[in-house]
Parts: C-alpha cells; structure tokens; sequence
C-alpha cells in the first residue's frame, strides 16, 4: 500500500498510509476497535477503494484497475469474515465451490454449485481435511457449530486459489480454546499453500504467539510493526490506552 | 386528541359515511322472509350432497354425475398450474429486479409495472382478455396469470430485500458476478419462503381458476352457478365439498414440499 488515503463521512480514516506485505508472510493487525482494520483489509482486497494512492498485489494495481481486471484482483485474494459470510441452509460442498465463482462463468459456476464433478468433490474434501472436517462436507452449514462453520470459510477461501489470505477478526464470535485452533490452522493452511496472510485480531496474546510480524495500528497509523519478541509492554499499552483517553 | 385517538375517530367517521353513502341499514344485514326459506333449503342440503343428476332431465348418454365432478375439478387444476407456471417464470425475475440488489433505474421502473399487474384483479383482467383474445384458454391463463405475477414479484422482492445479503456480498468480495452471486448467494436462503408463497398462491389460483367459470370456462365455478341456478342445492354442496377436499389435499402436499425445503 503506498501513500494510501480514505475517508468515511467526515472521518479520514486513513491518510498517506504505507504498508508493505512480502509474498508468503503472515501479519496480524492488532488495534482498539475503530483503529481501522477493518477498512485497511477490505482495501487490500479490493472491497474499498482508496481515495488516494495505490494499492498493489505483485505487479497488478487496484487504483485505475478496469471493472474486469478488478474482479480478477479481487479473484486472488480471499477474505475470510468475521461472520463467515456463508449461505446457511446449503450444504458445506456447495459453499465452498462458491469460492472459485470469481473465476468461473455463470453456467460453469451454476453446474458446480448443483453438480459439482468427482474432481472438484475429492479437492473439497482433501481441503476440508486438513481443516479436520472432511466428514462434514455433505452437512448443511446450519447444522455446523461456530468454529466448524469458520473453518468452511477458511476452505472456501482456499478453495478459491488465492495468493493472500486475509481475515477480519476471524475468531471474534468463538471461545478462546477454539479461537486458538482456528488461528492455528489458518496460519497453518497459510504456509502449506504459500500464501500470504494478514489477520486482524482482538487478542494479542493470539497475534504474539502464530505471526512472525505484529501491526499495531490505531486511528488509521501505525504505531508499531515488529516482531513479537521484539514488542515492548509499554507500546501495546500506549495502543490500547489512548484509546479510552 | 393524539395522533392515535385521530386515527381511530378518522376510520369511524369514514366507516359510517361509507355505510351512509351505501344507504345501508342494520336490517338489510339479515335475509328477508324468501331469502330465509331459500336459505333453509341451501343449507339442509348440506347433508345430502348429490351423488347422480338431481335434475329429472339427463340426456342419454350423459356421463355419471361424479365423473363430471372430477372434470371439472381436474379443469380448474389445469388452469391454476398453467397460470401459475406463467407467472413463476414471470414474477420470480421481475422480485429479484424489484429488489434492492436492482439498481434504482431497474428497480423503480419494475416497482411500477409490478404495481400495476397487481392492482387490477384477475377477473377485471379476464373481461379484458376474453374481449381482446376471445374465449379460449389462453386469455383466462393470462388473465390469472398477470395479478399473480405481480403479487409473486412483489413479496418475493420483499423476501429477497429481508434475506441476509453476506454471503451475496463476500460472493461478490472475491470477484463473482453479480447474477452467479444472486443465484448462488441469495437466491437458496429466500427459497423455502419464497416456494412457501408460492404454493400459498396456488391455493389462491386453484379459487381464482373456479371463478372462471362464471364466465364460461368449464371449471368448477361453471358447474356450481348452474346447479345453483337450476336450484340443485344438493349438486352445488357436492361441487363445495369436492372444492374443500382439493384445497385441504393442496394444503397438505404444499405443507409437505415446504417442510422439504426448509429441512
């Protein structure tokens, strides 16, 4: 992201903001809620656009990016919500060949989603395997508990042959046992598959102990960006207290 | 006075001109001394609905009573499901057009149109088409056909617009297109609700189809108005009963194919 700018209403929420993710690197944001992660995720994938400045992925940029070449941009970044973002009363196989739909036409797509071939069956559920719920492929989404429903998300994303993964709070609505699985396999399934990964994320004890690098971030600046043996207690109280101030 | 003690005095001020205008009068609510005896007759026939001709006069030939029943119930089925069909293929586009996922120059024109097929009814719509098309089967389909539409486009657009459009929206995230989106995103959730009303519209074509009669068409309605008017009170209950079974079997096997699709 270079000198990157955005305004919500009256609110700029970013201004000449630079950050910058290696190819394969896992990154958590962390922050106070409002720091503006949320707005900084849905920018790298292209759910926003930025009033100022560019926002690259490899070689390819968003800003002036035709609606076309947007939607394959968008195609190769896979965004995992807070709230899964799944269509509850559809079977788990169904969700996540959606996630190739970015690639696909209608009838192709149409023809996955109703009948998807042996192929696509067998890549689902070796995805949903290392997830650890290849016997739920055929459950319908409703049926499945909160982190199972999160790690259908997770697949879908997968599935969706990214080359970054982003994920915004990915485990705000589980407890913390399952919120440490959750983030276990998304850092997991991360590197398996080369993938970059940015997290935004609550708990920092979560952020310190799976991702390499730490982004503080509050009222759209970073305040800090290191790695976690690096991050001082003073600086993680400055971000959160100034907060209430 | 609030704003509510208004609105109430309002209604019964324009309750009692209506009724004022209609030069109503609480008597006139009640049958009249031939009208009780008429009555009387209608209603005690209830117990013995015709199995054959109540009329002296059958032609030779005629086939069984019973089996003109079945006809005619069998008629008023085909017209319901052929205007239905019409206007599924019509009104489920036109819901998702009418939407808010449409934009506002989709939407409002289709809001308009959709306004419009609904707000005549059926039958209003029958004397036009039975004028411009002539009597055949075609302008009584059509003319079930439109309100039906109408009202399928305009609840279903409700539906649509109170379905949780997340998935549509991270569907649309990762660069899917906006009808693959809607298919797949939005379309599965209002499903169950919108086959629901569907099927509840069926009901309400299978009523609508039996109308039809009055106007010629061998439905249902055509046999009960001229066993009404021929006095054969106990054919008439014969044809209400048959009507009754045919919705109550309908409410049954919808109620079924609904529990299917929310299960």
């Amino acid at each position: 992201m270079q000198s990157v700018s955005l305004q919500r209403g009256d609110t700029k929420v970013f201004q000449n903001f630079n950050l910058q993710v290696q190819h394969g690197e896992q990154v958590a944001l962390v922050g106070p809620s409002g720091a503006g992660k949320t707005s900084l995720l849905r920018m790298m994938a292209g759910g926003i656009p930025a009033e100022s400045g560019d926002i690259l992925h490899g070689d390819a940029s968003f800003a002036g990016a035709t609606p076309k070449e947007l939607r394959s941009l968008r195609a190769r970044v896979g965004f995992i919500h807070q709230d899964h973002a799944l269509v509850p009363n559809l079977r788990v196989c169904s969700n996540i060949v959606a996630g190739r739909f970015g690639r696909q036409g209608l009838l192709p797509a149409l023809r996955a989603l109703i009948a998807p071939t042996q192929e696509t069956r067998l890549e689902v559920l070796q995805l949903l395997d290392q997830v650890g719920i290849g016997d739920k492929i055929y459950h319908r989404v409703d049926s499945l508990s909160g982190g199972e429903q999160q790690r259908v998300a997770i697949v879908r994303a997968l599935f969706q042959k990214p080359d970054a993964l982003l994920a915004d709070e990915p485990v705000a609505s589980v407890d913390p046992e399952r919120a440490r699985d959750v983030i276990g396999i998304l850092t997991k399934v991360a590197q398996e598959h080369n993938l970059t990964l940015v997290v935004s994320i609550h708990d920092i004890a979560l952020a310190r102990e799976f991702f390499p690098r730490v982004v503080g971030l509050r009222q759209g600046k970073i305040m800090f960006d290191a790695a976690p043996l690096d991050l001082q207690e003073g600086q993680l109280q400055e971000l959160y207290s100034i907060q209430t101030k | 006075m609030n704003h509510r003690t208004s609105t109430l005095f309002a209604l019964l001020i324009a309750a009692l001109w209506a009724w004022w205008q209609l030069d109503l009068k609480f008597i006139d609510l009640f049958p009249t001394k031939g009208g009780a005896q008429i009555a009387r007759d209608f209603f005690s026939a209830a117990w013995r609905p015709a199995v054959d001709y109540q009329s002296e006069f059958v032609p030779e030939g005629a086939p069984p009573f019973l089996w003109i029943v079945l006809q005619g119930m069998l008629r008023t089925i085909y017209f319901a499901t052929a205007a239905m069909t019409l206007a599924v293929v019509v009104g489920v586009p036109l819901s998702a057009l009418g939407s808010r996922l449409a934009p506002p120059w989709v939407r409002i024109p289709v809001r308009i149109l959709v306004g419009g097929m609904r707000s005549v009814h059926e039958l209003l719509w029958a004397i036009f088409f039975l004028a411009a098309i002539g009597f055949n089967s075609g302008a009584a389909v059509i003319a079930l056909a439109i309100p039906y539409a109408g009202t399928l486009a305009k609840i279903g657009a409700e539906m649509l617009d109170e379905t949780s459009d997340r998935a549509y929206h991270a569907m649309r995230g990762f660069g899917t297109g906006k009808l693959t989106a809607f298919i797949a995103g939005l379309l599965p959730q209002a499903t169950p609700d919108l086959a629901g009303y569907t099927f509840y519209r069926f009901e309400c074509a299978i009523r609508s189809s039996a109308v039809l009669g009055f106007f010629g068409y061998e439905t249902a309605g055509y046999y009960l108005k001229a066993s009404f008017e021929n006095l054969h009170y106990q054919e008439v209950w014969t044809w209400l009963y048959a009507f009754v079974l045919l919705v109550l079997f309908l409410e049954a096997w919808s109620g079924q194919l609904r529990r299917r699709f929310v299960a």
